[in-house]
């Protein structure tokens, strides 16, 4: 009996963890080489899930480590990055899945996060896996061009749930990741 | 009370001042750091020569592309008389230690370990690298990040 109440609370904890991210990279784009300036350092450092950030000369990018089991919020990194006068030319952040089933162009829960998936083949996913943000300002112009064609739902534009989405259990103006793997 | 604004305002602008980066005319701080041998290397040692203050670290791109430039202006005119003190903020020294190498760096290189945070770093009030002085023999600022080319015509001109 107690064995089974264990393994009970173990399962229920698995199921509602947060997944978080654990690293992610950055590259920025701007008039000025990004990993030379001080002021996108400060403000990436400045967030309070960002745990440490470090320059990777050769794939000029930053790589960002998170803190443990503090939120990462996706859009406080692209805003930390324009605050200093860059955009956001690539953004990657490493998830661990468990048994996750992502299907091309619909929506999924992972982790308290909504995703949609665009130019992805349908796949089950396990553990630590790249996903890309395609998003409006998380990738250059001609890039959300390209992924914005893949899916006739209007949320690739806006980044949030149109009213439709409702009768799949999110909220209208719930916010949508749209990603890439 | 308008003494006491006076004063107030005499001060601010002096603090400023102080804190401010070295402008031409300016006096350069003095630097004391370590070498890759971890010997402590002195800026003001190198009065009397005309030096090249370079602030870079392995990881900036534009940086390791100035740095052939940078030898060969050394090698033309370090037994004239110039120097060139390489400050790099690397906070990973194997990482400095290697780009010296790759890049075949002689001249003086000192590591001010901390990035950005670096205590020069802060007094120095960098905000991008590459970041450069020319000082004169007397170790005043007469240029704040020259280009190649203005090194070379000062070099020119003074040491004849």
């Amino acid at each position: 009996m107690k064995k089974a109440i264990f393994v009970a609370i173990v399962v229920l904890f698995g199921l509602n963890a947060m997944a978080q991210f654990k690293t992610g990279t950055l590259q920025a784009a701007g008039l000025t080489c990004a990993m030379c300036t001080k002021a996108i350092n400060e403000t990436l450092k400045e967030l309070r899930f960002v745990q440490s950030v470090k320059a990777d000369i050769k794939n000029s990018q930053f790589v960002i480590q998170f803190k443990e089991g503090v939120n990462v919020d996706p859009d406080a990194l692209k805003e930390a990055v324009e605050d200093a006068g860059f955009s956001v030319a690539k953004l990657k952040l490493a998830l661990s899945f468990d048994n996750v089933q992502v299907n091309n162009d619909s929506h999924i829960k992972i982790g308290g996060k909504t995703y949609h998936f665009l130019d992805t083949n349908s796949q089950l996913l396990n553990g630590e896996r790249t996903i890309t943000f395609v998003d409006k300002n998380f990738v250059l112009a001609k890039e959300f061009k390209k992924y914005a064609a893949k899916t006739q739902m209007a949320c690739v534009q806006t980044g949030k749930a149109e009213s439709c989405c409702t009768k799949e259990g999110i909220n209208e103006n719930a916010r949508i990741y749209h990603v890439t793997i | 009370m308008n003494k006491i604004i006076t004063a107030i305002a005499i001060l601010c602008i002096g603090f400023a001042k102080a804190n401010a980066q070295p402008t031409i005319g300016q006096q350069a701080f003095e630097i004391i750091l370590p070498d890759a041998k971890g010997h402590s290397q002195k800026l003001s040692d190198h009065k009397g020569k005309i030096v090249l203050i370079d602030f870079w670290a392995s990881w900036c791109g534009p940086c390791r592309r100035a740095n052939p430039g940078l030898a060969e202006l050394y090698s033309k005119y370090k037994d004239k008389g110039f120097e060139i003190f390489g400050v790099s903020i690397d906070d990973e020294k194997s990482a400095w230690k290697k780009a010296v190498t790759a890049d075949r760096i002689s001249w003086k290189q000192v590591n001010a370990k901390g990035g950005w945070d670096a205590p020069v770093a802060l007094q120095w009030k960098l905000e991008q690298i590459p970041t450069s002085f020319l000082l004169d023999q007397d170790g005043k600022v007469v240029v704040v990040d020259p280009s190649q080319k203005e090194i070379e015509n000062y070099l020119k001109t003074v040491l004849k």
